[in-house]
């Protein structure tokens, strides 16, 4: 079969356009599944659902009294809880404006035990009426299991 | 009570609107002369009245009318004059009322500008256009409208969130909807071409003012909004891959593949069919980035509204127009396409690379920003995709387009010669490389690769297109520097400072990202703290009472070599009605560096918990977006053709 020159040219585009769309998505799928980041419950934490040392998000309501903070440095430890359970937080680093006792919070970060939860970010409400909408969503869960039992 | 015509105005708009879009059914009964005249009377009116309505609420807001609901919820009897203003766009009700208003405005230009255009034509545009507004106008006025009462009548209003209380925020969405709501031009060309299934190239000249005007304003917006979140959120981040920023990203980079494709279209005849599909996408991407802002299904700074029926309105409309333009493409483009040759080497084919790979980068974009909200309410689990993914595909497909600036601007179009792109090119590579390899040994003495990488294309694109313009500029025979710029095609303004400045980007988004020192300390009153070259020494607190707010000024005293330098005074406020805190950072900015000072919580009484960073050339950022301005300022105004052929 005779390669004509307009073929060749027709050829090279197609090569150019398939070695570009196919690299893309090697490129895609490697930096999605190494960036995605699941959210639990303290819940589903205390069910052994969350793995272990691995980057996840967490969300849930800050437990009135149980801030407690460093003398000397930025460290804080926190109890956050959803429907019925609740887990520990340790931070190192400034808290964001709105953070508050009693009030919604997402976190990323990894668990260090079963029921620890170290935090490297921590994200709370961007006014009064604000919640997260994870936060908002396990609070609307909770009420309904009130009202059901 | 005057505010009462706010409502009647605005349905007054409405059924103007409807009237236009009525008009795109009459071609048959009545001639296009005159249909013509109705539908520009038409648009100036629909113009005016939402006008009218905007200015009756922004009175509203001026004489503190709390019987009005959206104003008792966003203002307050003490509010600065100029926020009481600004919270007219400040919460929902009022953005989707600045948003039809821009789209009303956007009409009557086309109007105005279109006489170079078959008058029938002009009217299905406008038709077009009346369509999109009435949904709107419906929308305010079924979902959210900013007339609302409320009884009893507050003594005093809710106020407005203190985070938009700043100056970059008054303007910031005003600009930003232009060039949202601009990319309503060639959507509603497109799909007018399709209606007719004719097109010529002297529409598509006229259509590329349009498009440059919409990219340029969403380039304003969006790098305001970025300098605010620089200034304002205490992070010291200027981009954070929130949801929203993306949705004003993605249009952004569909109308930056359109605004080149369009030129391909112009100068070639060929992509007619592509350019098209992309001005429909663009506008799609605008509004679903309105459906991803306004339905209160992100995690977001942007996020107040919470209505799931106002979610759903924009939805279903969304998937009607976009349904119906794209039903419309499929069935009518095959008529649009043009058959010419063009070799690999020609501009047409790297022009065809970048729309490749900004299409790409857009739809990695659209896949990060919606993929957690597909699982999520599919209920497959809640997932968040981080700005590492965002930073680390964004940067990867950013780099083929980068490199290739160069090559686009020194090929001809259909064939380029090899030898002679070889000759402009290899030695603007080699200076390239020099400067960027002298810039960063002998400030920084660093070794990363994609430090180097990212500062060779900076400099690659900068020095290619710095280079292109004095070529050009030789070609004219002219005595004296304003009459050589005169003379000098404004095109080549256009693309080279806008080229430019996404190097001018580049170099000032890479050393600030890897060459920025932070400390977060607990500074006791006196104590001092060095950070590069720079010693900061914490003199004490002073307390401050304004008229909204109450806040504890940090005061700062910066030293170089011993030598004093600047104050700082970074606040904590706390607004007297919503009881929120805020921090409010203290910058002090030159070319080659920021300091960055945002306090924390009180620590004991007499420390506090300090945030400081320093950051190397991180204003390049935004005076690489001021270039980029400029040369869509040039691509607006100036002159239309080409003097020479270049």
């Amino acid at each position: 079969m005779k390669i004509t020159e307009t073929n060749k040219k027709r050829m090279i585009k197609i090569f150019v356009f398939f070695f570009a769309i196919s690299s893309f998505s090697a490129l895609l799928i490697y930096a999605f599944s190494k960036n995605m980041v699941y959210f639990y419950t303290p819940t589903q934490i205390i069910k052994q659902e969350a793995p272990i040392n691995s980057f996840i998000r967490i969300g849930g309501m800050v437990k009135v009294n149980s801030f407690k903070k460093s003398k000397d440095s930025l460290k804080v430890s926190f109890k956050i809880y959803d429907l019925n359970e609740e887990i520990n937080v340790r931070y190192d680093g400034i808290l964001p404006d709105l953070f508050a006792e009693g009030q919604g919070v997402v976190m990323t970060g990894k668990l260090i035990n079963s029921n620890t939860f170290l935090a490297n970010e921590v994200l709370a409400k961007h006014d009064e009426n604000y919640m997260p909408p994870e936060v908002a969503d396990m609070m609307k869960e909770k009420e309904g299991a009130l009202n059901n039992k | 009570m005057i505010t009462e015509f706010g409502n009647l105005f605005l349905s007054i708009a409405a059924s103007l609107s409807l009237c236009l879009s009525g008009l795109l059914f009459f071609k048959k009964y009545i001639d296009d002369g005159t249909r013509y005249e109705i539908s520009l009377k038409l648009t100036n009116f629909n113009f005016l009245f939402l006008l009218l309505s905007f200015v009756i609420l922004a009175y509203g807001f001026l004489t503190n009318d709390f019987s009005l609901k959206y104003v008792a919820n966003n203002s307050n009897l003490n509010l600065d004059t100029i926020y009481k203003f600004s919270a007219v766009w400040g919460a929902h009700e009022g953005s989707i009322l600045l948003w039809v208003l821009v789209l009303s405005s956007w009409a009557v230009l086309i109007g105005k500008s279109s006489k170079s255009l078959p008058k029938g034509f002009v009217v299905d545009m406008l038709g077009i256009m009346g369509i999109l507004s009435m949904f709107f106008i419906i929308f305010i006025l079924f979902t959210s409208n900013p007339f609302d009462r409320i009884f009893p009548v507050p003594p005093n209003g809710r106020d407005l969130n203190p985070l938009l209380q700043d100056p970059g925020l008054i303007i910031h969405p005003p600009l930003l909807y232009l060039g949202y709501v601009g990319t309503s031009v060639p959507f509603v060309f497109a799909v007018a071409v399709l209606i007719n299934s004719s097109i010529q190239i002297e529409w598509i000249s006229w259509l590329r003012k349009w498009v440059i005007a919409s990219w340029m304003f969403l380039t304003v917006g969006i790098s305001l909004g970025s300098w605010w979140a620089y200034h304002e959120l205490g992070w010291g981040g200027w981009w954070f891959w929130d949801p929203v920023e993306n949705a004003s990203f993605m249009p952004w980079l569909a109308i930056t593949a359109l605004l080149h494709s369009l030129i391909v279209s112009e100068k070639r005849g060929i992509f007619i069919s592509w350019t098209i599909l992309l001005s429909i996408l663009t506008f799609s991407l605008s509004l679903l980035g309105t459906f991803l802002v306004r339905s209160g299904i992100l995690v977001s700074v942007h996020a107040f509204a919470n209505d799931p029926e106002r979610g759903l309105y924009i939805l279903i409309f969304l998937s009607l127009v976009v349904g119906i333009s794209l039903l419309l493409y499929f069935q009518r483009s095959s008529q649009l396409v043009s058959k010419k040759s063009y070799e690999i080497s020609s501009k047409e084919f790297i022009l065809l690379i970048n729309n490749l790979f900004l299409t790409i980068t857009t739809f990695a974009i659209l896949l990060g920003t919606l993929y957690p909200l597909i699982t999520s309410s599919l209920n497959l689990g809640k997932i968040s995709v981080g700005a590492p993914y965002f930073n680390f595909i964004f940067s990867a497909l950013m780099l083929p387009i980068v490199f290739l600036m160069a090559p686009a601007i020194y090929s001809s179009w259909q064939k380029t010669d090899y030898s002679k792109l070889k000759k402009n090119l290899l030695s603007l590579c080699f200076y390239s490389i020099l400067i960027s390899y002298i810039f960063l040994n002998f400030l920084y003495d660093s070794n990363i690769f994609v430090v180097y990488l990212a500062m060779f294309l900076a400099f690659f694109t900068i020095l290619s297109s710095l280079v292109k313009i004095i070529q050009i500029i030789r070609i004219q025979n002219e005595r004296g520097f304003l009459a050589l710029i005169r003379k000098t095609p404004s095109t080549i303004f256009a693309n080279s400072f806008s080229h430019i400045g996404i190097g001018v980007l580049i170099v000032g988004i890479t050393i600030s990202t890897y060459y920025s020192t932070q400390k977060e300390i607990i500074m006791k009153e006196g104590s001092e703290i060095t950070l590069q070259d720079i010693t900061v020494k914490f003199v004490g607190i002073e307390k401050k009472i304004s008229k909204n707010y109450s806040s504890q000024v940090g005061v700062f005293d910066a030293f170089k070599d011993d030598d004093y330098l600047i104050s700082f005074f970074p606040e904590k406020r706390i607004y007297n009605i919503q009881k929120n805190v805020m921090t409010e950072a203290a910058i002090s900015s030159n070319l080659a560096r920021d300091i960055y000072i945002a306090m924390g919580d009180q620590f004991t009484s007499d420390s506090w918990v300090v945030r400081i960073y320093y950051k190397p050339f991180i204003q390049l950022i935004w005076y690489g977006a001021v270039l980029m301005i400029l040369g869509g300022i040039f691509g607006i105004f100036g002159r239309e053709k080409l003097s020479k052929n270049t």
